[in-house]
This record gives structure tokens, sequence and C-alpha cells, in this order.
């Protein structure tokens, strides 16, 4: 059961459901809506918005009250673990997979972000030490 | 009383200092490998994304500032703080990492030059039971309210602001609809 959800502006949401499909392994739960998709990954639900005019029935991506659109873009991510992000960066590479930088060493995480469709960022790591692992976060937890 | 020869070979005692984010990491941890049916780490290691607490990064401007307005307002547990320029949260079953811009790892600079900042419109999706009430006492708190509640086809929702701009979308489901699994 998806407990998490995350929602990002794109401008396709149809090129976006085939990138996160595809590219990344998640699962389509439903696309009512030419503006709409709902995709899952284990505990993460990740809702697919295209901006929509005032008068549209989903409300997530209308304008703002001050008449602002809402864009696909920034730096804040949702972030996927991989057990080798070599070889996974190097596949979405061949698949011609738009990178913002190469493969970064932190402190507890290899990281890399590429980019779907519409310019939005996905940050892929890899853990160094178990305390980054996702789920065992006990060990530093008194840190 | 004479001296118990075994007191030697006994280890020190070393006083407990109550820890609940200890106790709380490693719940989740125990409940994510029975959602898994596996251990932690084991069993996994192929597959090409690993699925687990679901993570997602913001960017902050003042650290302190956010993970007061996470932890205050939104319910979130602090699990870690490096200042200056990294924390973690969490809430449920999301983690939530702030980092700062300029600050290594995640806040370092581009090989372009860019340098990540907060803001965008791409948001977490908290669920709440009472949307109205809860967008009221954020408001009566001085939080930024950038778009009141709404009525969407499932949901209400409304979009609140963090102190670096960063927005969180909150939900409530109208009656009749539930989660699907």
């Amino acid at each position: 059961m998806s407990t998490v959800s995350v929602r990002y502006i794109v401008d396709d949401v149809d090129a976006a459901i085939a990138f996160y499909r595809d590219q990344l392994g998640f699962t389509e739960l439903m696309h009512p809506d030419p503006a709409f998709a709902m995709l899952t990954q284990g505990d993460l639900r990740l809702v697919l918005v295209a901006p929509v005019p005032g008068g549209h029935p989903g409300g997530g991506s209308r304008p703002m009250p001050d008449g602002t659109q809402q864009r696909p873009g920034g730096w804040n991510r949702f972030m996927l673990e991989v057990a080798d992000l070599e070889a996974t960066a190097g596949k979405l590479r061949a698949a011609g997979i738009r990178f913002r930088n190469d493969i970064v060493t932190g402190i507890g995480t290899k990281q890399v972000m590429i980019e779907d469709p519409s310019g939005n960022p996905v940050e892929l790591f890899e853990s160094l030490r178990p305390e980054a692992r996702l789920g065992s976060g006990a060990p530093r937890a008194s840190a | 009383m004479a001296s118990d020869p075994l007191d030697a070979l006994r280890l020190p005692v070393v006083p407990v200092v109550p820890r609940p984010g200890f106790a709380a990491a490693l719940l989740r941890q125990i409940a994510a490998a029975e959602t898994l049916g596996t251990g932690p780490a084991e069993g996994r290691a192929n597959q090409a994304a690993l699925r687990d607490n679901p993570t997602v990064r913001y960017f902050v401007d003042d650290l302190g500032a956010a993970i007061a307005f996470y932890r205050g307002r939104l319910g979130f547990e602090e699990e870690l703080v490096s200042v200056p320029g990294f924390a973690m949260l969490y809430r449920g079953g999301l983690r939530l990492l702030l980092s700062v811009p300029g600050v290594r790892g995640a806040g370092a600079p581009l090989p372009d030059g860019s340098v990540p900042r907060p803001g965008g419109w791409n948001r977490i999706t908290l669920e709440v039971t009472d949307i109205t009430g809860t967008v009221e006492v954020l408001r009566a708190a001085g939080v930024p309210i950038r778009a009141d509640v709404s009525v969407g086809v499932a949901v209400r929702q409304a979009l609140i602001e963090d102190p670096s701009g960063n927005l969180v979308e909150l939900i409530e489901p109208a009656a009749g609809y539930r989660e699907r699994t």
C-alpha cells in the first residue's frame, strides 16, 4: 500500500508515465484524465499532473489564486535507492536520459540526479553505510 | 561485604538514556522488513530499485527554521541533524531530507555552476483528517498559505509553504474515497 505521496508537475503526462514506468520501474495505477496519472513504486505514490485551467475539476494543478501557473522543475525531488548506481546510471545514459550531474560521493551515499522528460529531477542513490539505507536508520537515531 | 572475584569480569554499568528516536527507527525497520518479507538488506541486492521508506529531498535556506516547522507544525520526527547543512526527518513512512544549498554533498553546486535552491511546484502530499481546521491552525500560526482549501476530484486540498518557500500539499480524502492498495 502506498503510504507516501509526491506530486510532480509535468508538461506531458503520457511521456512522464512512459519515463517513470519504463526507466524507473513504476507501475501505473490510474490515468483517468489527460492531465492526471497516479503511479506507484513500493510505498511511494507518484502523482503526475499537467497544468490545467482554473475551472478544471482536478484541483492539484490549477493556477494559484493570483493566476500563477504551476510548472515543472526546481530542485526538490524524491529519491530512489538502487543497489548498483554505476550500472543503473550507465543503463539510463544509454537510454538517452538526461543527467544533471555525474555521480557524487557524499558521506553516506553515492548519488546522481537525472531528469524526467519535463525536466523534473529524480535522485538515485546507493548506500555506502548501513545507516543510510532506507528503513535502517536506527544506528544514527541517537546521534 | 567481600568483593566478588567475578566483579573484575563483569561489564561496566552504562547509564541508559531514553532514545525514543532509536526505538521508532527500529520499529520502522522491522515493519519495513515484514512488508518486504525479507531482512533489511538481504535478498534485495539484485533489485534495480530497492523499495523501502520513500525519501524526498527538500532544499532549505535555514536548517533550524525548517526543522522547527516540520516538527512543530506538521508532526515530523527528527532522526538526525548534521549542522550546518543536513537533517533527516520522518513522518509515517516518509523520510524527508533537508539540505542547505551551498553545503557540500547534495547542496554542492553542479558541474555547470548552478546551485540548488528551495522552491518549485513539486511537493510532498500529507493527508490530514480535518483540512479546514488544519489550515486555520497553520494560518493562525503565521504559516504562509499558498492556496486555500479547494475541492478536487477525490480530495480537498491546500498548499502551504515552509519557511524557505517550499510547498507542502495537504489533502483530505472526500467522503467515500479510500486509498486503494
